[in-house]
């Protein structure tokens, strides 16, 4: 009867689920101190993440934050998906580069990059552009690594042929190496998305406190758990819509891996 | 270049040491050597970490109460807050893939917490658990538990249903049914979910000790870049990297040789 797939029944499941959460929330958030956790809706007394979240949207600071932290994001997550994909596509071109580099490029890819952040606050400082340094760490690894996964399952059986049938350069990246790597390259950008964001907030705790990261902090500071839970709140959300974004690309283009995958 | 690494078995069969590895080795050296060469010979400032002095710390380091104090403190506790997600992602992972009820009631909640980036929680849960280690070891919870039941939920789903027919056929108990049906079925999916669930533990691990200053590799790597001392910190790093690694050996070989027919799917 509960595991009828029968859309009343499934929704209905759904529904509960989220209200029985929002309701351990809010009786947590009204029972602790509110220095230790506010409720959704809250009173007078306990502050409200909910209706938190509506005026730190009016509040000029926190837009410009928002906007920030945005930019931050997409400057270095772009910089990194720029820089990672050619070479994952040199990497599919040459397999004596591949060779040459992937043990490498497979040890940068398990180090927690977290552990670099110290090192560029050294030589680098604190201003904007170490901070991208660091969100494009988290960026590159993730997709050079499957793009390299790619690189590894193009045939080269394919690249023989094309080549005595003389194949341009041109023709060669456009029909065989893009469109074998592309798929993984995809699931490399996916997992980037989530490491970047990781990156982000890491950045901006760590390295000169702004942005949504540095929102979080100073609250948390001042035991504002309202505004804490309202910002990791809308962090959360802008995760899963780009996660969700990324995983719809993924999805468009995985037929392109082919059976043999 | 040798055919068989440009093959398909060539993803497994990359590890094992062949005519590719002095090609390796070489790009290896010749890395170090431009590392080294364009520290000295720019205008970069001179603390910065270099390869030869990197080794010649390394012997110091390796041997250093302060370091193993502070490997050892990080990686158990890693290896503790992995053992604890295992097994509670497995149960919560496994009724989320074989019972309906509860992948509606708790999949929003399983994904969100996935999706949401942990370093962002690090105020709420010092605040939470104070500045100790107990911080620590939710934040690796917290950051490797999620991942673990998103796989273990997938290995359930893929049980093949003949099994379970076959079993309800026989009348057997549920015991049966969980432990040597689903189990084991899902145990490369699991193996999978691990390996995923360690990289994220490690950097909660390290996160966490930037943050609450608490005894560990994050903190003496973080130490000693503050103190300038770059190239003892960069050995703290390659630890890091050491231990990602040989989990990532490990989880591959193990796969590779008790579940060939596993193909990592998308992680």
């Amino acid at each position: 009867m509960l595991n009828s797939d029968s859309p009343w029944v499934r929704w209905g499941t759904v529904a509960v689920g989220l209200s029985i959460g929002a309701i351990i929330w809010e009786i947590a958030g009204l029972s602790f101190n509110r220095a230790l956790m506010a409720p959704i809706w809250g009173n007078a007394e306990h502050p409200g993440a909910a209706p938190r979240l509506f005026e730190l949207f009016a509040d000029e600071e926190f837009r410009s934050a928002l906007i920030g932290s945005i930019k931050l994001f997409c400057t270095g997550f772009g910089i990194g998906v720029a820089l990672a994909l050619p070479l994952g596509i040199i990497l599919a071109r040459f397999v004596i580069v591949r060779i040459a580099l992937e043990s490498y490029i497979l040890a940068l890819y398990v180090t927690p990059m977290v552990a670099i952040i110290p090192f560029i606050m050294a030589i680098m400082g604190f201003d904007f552009w170490p901070k991208v340094v660091v969100v494009t760490l988290f960026t590159f690894f993730p997709v050079l690594y499957n793009t390299l996964e790619g690189a590894r399952s193009v045939k080269p059986e394919l690249i023989e042929v094309a080549k005595s049938f003389r194949t341009s350069e041109l023709a060669l990246w456009r029909d065989i190496l893009i469109p074998y790597t592309l798929p993984f390259a995809l699931t490399g950008i996916r997992q980037a998305t989530g490491r970047a964001l990781v990156g982000m907030i890491a950045a901006e705790f760590f390295l000169s406190t702004s942005g949504l990261g540095g929102e979080i902090m100073v609250a948390s500071r001042n035991f504002d758990m309202a505004s804490v839970l309202a910002s990791i709140f809308l962090i959360t959300v802008l995760g899963t819509g780009l996660m969700r974004l990324a995983q719809a690309f993924e999805k468009k283009y995985s037929a392109w891996r082919g059976l043999d995958r | 270049m040798s055919t068989s690494s440009t093959q398909q078995a060539g993803v497994f069969l990359r590890f094992i040491p062949g005519k590719d590895i002095q090609i390796k080795l070489f790009t290896g050296l010749i890395i170090l050597v431009i590392w080294q060469l364009g520290i000295t010979y720019s205008d970069a400032p001179r603390f910065i970490a270099k390869p030869l002095n990197v080794f010649a710390v390394f012997p110091d380091v390796i041997v250093d109460n302060e370091f193993l104090d502070a490997t050892k403190s990080t990686l158990l506790a890693v290896i503790k807050g992995l053992l604890i997600s295992l097994v509670a992602g497995t149960v919560v992972g496994f009724a989320i893939g074989r019972l309906k009820v509860c992948d509606r009631l708790l999949n929003v909640y399983i994904n969100g917490f996935y999706t949401m980036p942990m370093v962002a929680a690090l105020p709420l849960i010092t605040v939470w658990f104070g500045y100790e280690e107990e911080a620590r070891m939710a934040t690796i919870i917290f950051a490797s538990f999620f991942s673990i039941a998103i796989n273990a939920a997938d290995g359930a789903r893929s049980v093949p249903p003949e099994y379970l027919e076959v079993a309800h056929a026989y009348r057997a108990s549920p015991r049966y049914i969980w432990f040597d049906i689903t189990l084991f079925s899902s145990l490369p999916y699991l193996i999978a979910g691990i390996r995923l669930a360690a990289g994220r533990a490690v950097v909660g691990a390290v996160i966490a000790e930037f943050f609450i200053s608490l005894e560990g590799l994050g903190m003496y790597i973080l130490a000693n870049t503050r103190s300038y001392a770059h190239n003892e910190a960069v050995v703290g790093v390659l630890v890091l990297a050491g231990f990602g690694l040989l989990f990532e050996w490990i989880t591959k070989w193990v796969l590779a040789t008790y579940y060939p027919w596993y193909r990592r799917a998308n992680q």
